[in-house]
């Protein structure tokens, strides 16, 4: 599903954000990315989505080399991926219920289909009784349920988040964290970069820990890999 | 494009147009200023090459004969001379003509004194052929060719009159084109910068549309519509204004320089029109659009 082989990003200055990098990761896992700042966790999700270019290496997503695609063809490859942003990267001057038809509206979805997703997309995330209320209203974790909800709109076969449970406090992060079970019980492969170790140690999934670019350890399942 | 993204970016186009009030007010008063300003230069200046033109076909030149020669020569000579591109008009005056003409214009009023010459023409041997041209430029030219002629005695012509004509002319052709495109590459980088600031406002929007899998011409799509609606307006409103005020303007300068009355002849506000029209319609939908496509690229590489 994700395949990443030797991948090296040098950001101007050489700084190596990441450092031959490979792992991969079949259809219908759940996969923890941990590292602490730095460690190359949001440079991978970067490349994954090809809004950075890798320096050297190979990345495929669902079998195609990305590294390959035409700018003008990303839209594809992101379709596939749905994206919950760390800062949500919601427009705040629309309801909670336009930023999930957005995500519709963009991909050409037909109008009538749009109306029925987006009503069981909000009452996935517990938000359908807000539906009308603008993000900036909404508390941070409600605002994170509608990225959620915009980032599945195309039930895409993938889903990534950054920091999900960044902004949370434990009882909505575990929220949360049920929520992304759900969708992978659905078959629906979840990649999680986060850096909350008590998320990762009481979820038991495959755990892929950077340091400094690196891989350092890659377990089916892990804890979280403690600094030192 | 696929006509989902066409309508989706129409709609949105002429939604944001309303919805971002503010900025579409400065977009268009933009446009609608240096449209104006390049509108009115060019009413200017077609009026002055017209009344310049009208001004060249009166400045003509008078061909007269050896006394020897027949009527019959002459007239083969303006049979010839009609033939030529340069020549806009042709005139034979006999010597009976020249002679009536010369009568009325001297002797009116007192045509006692005129007895003597009752039978006899004082005139005689001075037939002409006036000449007007449709291109003052090439009177040179001909003049040589007719004092070559045997037949031909003089040629009288106005040459200083014609070069000072055709200097003004020139200076005025040259200058407008001058400032025309000056005014346009002010008003192109204007509009641009307008466009660019009312896009950099939404380069969020932009960027989170790329973000979600949003192709290309969708996200261009609406603001090319925007910036294209923006341009229309913004041109129309120059060309309504012109509309309605030439005439009052015309009138203006009619009665405001009386004494070169018969000089200023101008052309009427349809004929203006016909040409201004798609021209500010043009130029309105090429500014939007190429000031909404250079700046959307910028932002749309994430």
């Amino acid at each position: 599903m994700i395949r990443l082989e030797n991948v090296t990003k040098l950001y101007p200055g050489s700084v190596k954000a990441l450092d031959d990098v490979s792992f991969s990761i079949d259809k219908g896992e759940f996969v923890f990315i941990v590292g602490g700042s730095g460690s190359g966790k949001t440079t991978i999700i970067k490349a994954i989505m090809r809004e950075i270019d890798i320096t050297s290496g190979q990345l495929y997503v669902e079998g195609v080399d990305i590294t390959r695609i035409r700018r003008s063809k990303v839209h594809k490859l992101r379709r596939n991926l749905g994206i919950v942003f760390q800062d949500f990267r919601l427009l705040n001057n629309r309801t909670v219920y336009q930023n999930v038809a957005f995500a519709l509206k963009i991909t050409e979805t037909p109008r009538r289909t749009i109306r029925k997703t987006v009503p069981m997309l909000l009452s996935m995330v517990g938000l359908n009784k807000k539906a009308n209320m603008k993000p900036s209203e909404l508390s941070g974790g409600e605002q994170q349920r509608i990225a959620l909800a915009r980032a599945l709109a195309n039930n895409p076969p993938i889903l990534i988040a950054d920091e999900p449970t960044g902004n949370l406090d434990p009882q909505r992060s575990w929220e949360m964290m049920k929520l992304l079970q759900e969708i992978n019980m659905k078959g629906t492969t979840v990649l999680v970069v986060t850096h909350d170790k008590e998320i990762v140690d009481a979820m038991k999934k495959r755990v892929i820990a950077l340091r400094n670019g690196r891989v350092v350890k890659d377990m089916k399942r892990g804890d979280y890999v403690h600094e030192h | 494009m696929s006509i989902r993204t066409f309508l989706y970016s129409l709609t949105q186009g002429i939604n944001n147009f309303f919805k971002n009030r503010l900025m579409t007010i400065a977009s268009v008063t933009t446009i609608t200023a240096s449209l104006f300003v390049v509108s009115m230069f060019y009413c200017i200046v077609v009026n002055l090459n017209f009344i310049l033109e009208e001004f060249e076909q009166n400045i003509g030149i008078a061909i007269f004969f050896e006394e020897d020669v027949v009527e019959n020569e002459i007239l083969t000579l303006k049979n010839q001379l009609e033939a030529r591109d340069e020549v806009f008009e042709i005139n034979y005056i006999s010597e009976e003509d020249a002679w009536k003409t010369f009568k009325e214009e001297y002797f009116k009023g007192r045509e006692d004194l005129l007895k003597g010459f009752d039978n006899d023409n004082p005139l005689k041997g001075s037939a002409s052929l006036q000449v007007l041209f449709s291109d003052i430029s090439q009177q040179k030219v001909l003049v040589g060719l007719l004092q070559e002629e045997e037949i031909v005695r003089f040629v009288r012509e106005s040459q200083e009159v014609t070069d000072i004509v055709q200097n003004v002319n020139s200076l005025v052709t040259y200058t407008s084109v001058v400032l025309i495109v000056i005014l346009s590459i002010i008003s192109l980088f204007i509009i641009s910068n307008t466009i660019r600031l009312a896009i950099a406002i939404r380069k969020r929007e932009i960027r989170i549309m790329r973000y979600i899998g949003a192709k290309s011409s969708m996200v261009r799509g609406p603001f090319l519509v925007e910036g294209i609606i923006i341009g229309l307006v913004g041109a129309t409103i120059p060309v309504i204004v012109i509309y309605f005020f030439y005439d009052n303007v015309i009138q203006k300068i009619s009665t405001e320089f009386f004494l070169l009355r018969d000089f200023l002849v101008f052309l009427p506000v349809e004929i203006i029109m016909a040409q201004l029209l798609p021209i500010s319609l043009i130029a309105g939908v090429v500014l939007g659009y190429l000031g909404s496509r250079v700046t959307v690229g910028r932002y749309l590489k994430v």
